[in-house]
């Protein structure tokens, strides 16, 4: 940097004067960046949002759009909160959503307890166990059924295999029995890693100088676990579940291309629920105050979820 | 305990936003529940109540 | 002693910790491999019992994946002669023969399109306003980033009822700019979060620097914070392609004959004829480019997933 009297003056100026001197001040910079995000977003998300608090309010059906509107009050949110066949679908994703998430934590945070064991060709072995959760759930969905084939599957003939039942005699997709199960098997099979993952982070964030310190104090490694492992990790486990909580709350390729709802309504998710009565029966109002409840789930939960996201990164 | 109550009558943000979550994680325990028809119905207003909450005291001072 | 206490682990720890990480990692690649190897299988080894490890590699799958193809009689294709083609011979072996292209082509092509296009204005929009929210005073600013983040995580079938009714008033149904413009929303969030991370890091000194330099503050980020960002910024562009590419709700709601994406197609490609080597061929193209990106991202990989908020 060259060092002219008039450049020594220029720079004791604070920067944010010198700038508004010459060309756009930062006010107008910080407008004109953040302003095409937050209109995109208010066209796309904001707009649409109002609309459908609208619609839930009324009998609106898109296949007959001519048809006279007709305000019905909140006739649609008690009706959905007073259907028994909704709650079931409820507790159908309550089902799918315990077992995903205790499954997923389960063998999430014991690979990557493993992992940090610091073997030779961990990160070799973490990119192939993480490589499931960036496909295309409906993809992924749409295969395993190819591996769920009763005669011809793999899965089918794996445990077979192991247990020595008749591959042919249990269909994971097609009985009423199963096919909770079936959803939830792929589902962990594909978001293990993610927690993982974030256990991992979790892991590695815990300085050396801890356990050193409770080795001094000839703490078990039992009691190391419990006092320093896992609430060192909580917060990152917290945020994981949160979030696979959100995503599994909400799920619908991979269920929908695995199972299609059935058999009979036994792994209906709320989403897929919402799309028959959306897409298929065409009951707009009422599906409108039926996405607004899981939009307000959703929201809810969402807000927690950033809260957890601040809590980590301040780390 | 003593001074959780005493942060929540400043109207702090920590106990605030703590007691909105539970509200939120009420709201979506007794929606997806298998016990109650009644507890189903009425989760909804639990779940709007605590987002709004939320909203409101995230924006109280720490 | 027990090993656990020091924070190096044994030889012995480490091998038993290796043996279950690689048995675990060989089990869940398993149905990626079957898949990957259905679609070189011939329609009679796919559905084999027991399943067939060694077989006959051919190419079938991957050609009745991109054909369309028609009986015909023994007197016709006795008629038409030696097969022109290698493919052309496959599909005789059977009786058929090729009447035209399929339509998986187009369908991966509006993915490649609509994953591209997308992509681009999401970085391009996220990256101004990572910026802003990293460097400049913004009101309301915790608010904004939040309701940004929000919006990631909203039901998209809840959203996709008045986005239907937005697209059939505004004539976007089906078209290519609507599926941009949609797929944008969604992942601008993601960008500005990430982005907003990767420009945190960026010391402040580089620009001020500049800025006493003579810079104006927009040459200051275009010059001086861009170049800087460029990591930051590929990856984030990869993780918004892969969210892309893999969408299928809104695909399958809001598209049908012009603008479909491979998601929502791949899974009809198997029709009445149970062709399972030719879902699996097209279930191949279209996983692969995402695993490869997956290995080039792996580093970055913990960032995207907690939107930047765990950085290692």
């Amino acid at each position: 940097m060259s060092h002219t009297p008039i450049e020594r003056v220029a720079a004791s100026t604070p920067p944010a004067i010198a700038s508004r001197v010459r060309g756009l001040s930062d006010r107008t910079l910080a407008w004109i960046f953040v302003a095409p995000t937050i209109f995109l977003l208010l066209a796309v998300n904001i707009f649409p949002l109002v609309w459908t608090i609208r619609l839930s309010l009324t009998n609106y059906r898109a296949n007959r759009a001519g048809a006279e509107l007709e305000w019905v009050g909140l006739r649609n949110y008690t009706r959905i909160l007073t259907d028994p066949d909704i709650w079931q679908t409820m507790q159908a994703t309550a089902h799918f959503l315990i077992w995903t998430i205790l499954l997923q934590v389960l063998i999430g945070f014991t690979l990557a307890w493993l992992i940090n064991r610091k073997f030779r060709g961990n990160d070799l072995w973490t990119t192939i166990i993480v490589l499931p959760m960036m496909l295309s759930p409906a993809v992924v969905g749409n295969f395993w059924t190819f591996l769920y084939q009763p005669q011809i599957g793999l899965f089918n003939y794996a445990v077979s295999f192991v247990t020595g039942i008749d591959p042919s005699s249990f269909s994971m997709i097609g009985s009423v029995e199963l096919a909770p199960w079936a959803i939830v098997i792929v589902d962990t099979w594909m978001w293990t890693p993610f927690v993982m993952l974030i256990c991992l982070a979790g892991l590695r964030s815990i300085p050396d100088y801890i356990y050193e310190a409770a080795a001094i104090d000839r703490a078990s490694p039992w009691r190391q676990f419990w006092t320093i492992t896992l609430p060192m990790v909580l917060p990152f486990l917290m945020l994981a579940v949160l979030f696979r909580g959100i995503e599994n709350f909400k799920m619908f390729d991979l269920v929908v291309q695995l199972t299609g709802g059935g058999p009979g309504s036994t792994t209906e998710l709320t989403s897929i629920n919402l799309k028959r009565e959306a897409f298929e029966k065409w009951r707009t109002g009422y599906a409108s105050a039926y996405a607004i409840i899981l939009f307000v789930t959703v929201f809810g939960l969402a807000s927690i979820y950033v809260k957890a996201l601040n809590k980590v990164k301040e780390r | 305990m003593a001074s959780f109550v005493a942060a929540l009558l400043r109207l702090r943000r920590g106990p605030w936003e703590m007691v909105a979550s539970i509200l939120i994680a009420l709201g979506v325990v007794m929606l997806m529940q298998p016990f109650a028809l009644w507890a189903y119905t009425w989760s909804f207003l639990v779940t709007l109540a605590g987002t709004v909450m939320f909203v409101i005291v995230s924006h109280f001072p720490e | 002693m027990s090993g656990y206490s020091i924070t190096e682990p044994t030889p012995r720890q480490k091998w038993i910790a290796g043996t279950l990480v690689v048995l675990y990692a060989l089990i869940t690649i398993l149905p990626l491999l079957w898949i990957i190897a259905t679609g070189f299988k011939s329609p009679a080894d796919a559905i084999a019992y027991p399943p067939k490890v060694v077989f006959d590699p051919t190419l079938e799958g991957y050609v009745n994946l991109f054909t369309t193809r028609s009986r015909a009689t023994p007197e016709a294709l006795e008629a038409m002669g030696p097969p022109e083609t290698w493919y052309d011979g496959i599909v005789r072996q059977y009786g058929m023969v090729i009447s035209g292209p399929s339509r998986y082509g187009e369908r991966f092509l509006n993915s490649v399109v609509i994953g591209f296009g997308s992509t681009f204005l999401s970085v391009f929009l996220g990256t101004l306003a990572a910026y802003a929210f990293s460097r400049f005073k913004v009101p309301l600013k915790d608010d904004l980033l939040f309701f940004i983040l929000s919006t990631r995580m909203m039901p998209p079938i809840a959203v996709a009822i008045p986005i239907f009714l937005m697209f059939r008033t505004l004539g976007l149904s089906d078209t290519h700019l609507g599926m941009i413009l949609l797929y944008t929303a969604v992942n601008i969030s993601l960008a500005v979060w990430l982005l907003k991370g990767f420009i945190d890091e960026i010391p402040r000194e580089y620009e001020e620097a500049a800025l006493i330099d003579g810079y104006t503050r927009f040459q200051a980020f275009y010059k001086v914070v861009l170049p800087q960002a460029a990591t930051g910024i590929a990856s984030t562009a990869i993780f918004c392609l892969i969210f892309a590419w893999n969408e299928y709700a809104f695909a399958v709601l809001l598209t049908s004959g012009q603008a479909q994406t491979a998601p929502p197609f791949i899974p009809t490609i198997i029709g009445v004829g149970k062709d399972w080597p030719a879902v699996a061929a097209g279930a191949t193209l279209f996983l692969l480019p995402v695993m490869v990106f997956t290995i080039l991202l792996r580093k970055h990989l913990l960032r995207g997933i907690t939107f930047g908020a765990v950085r290692k």
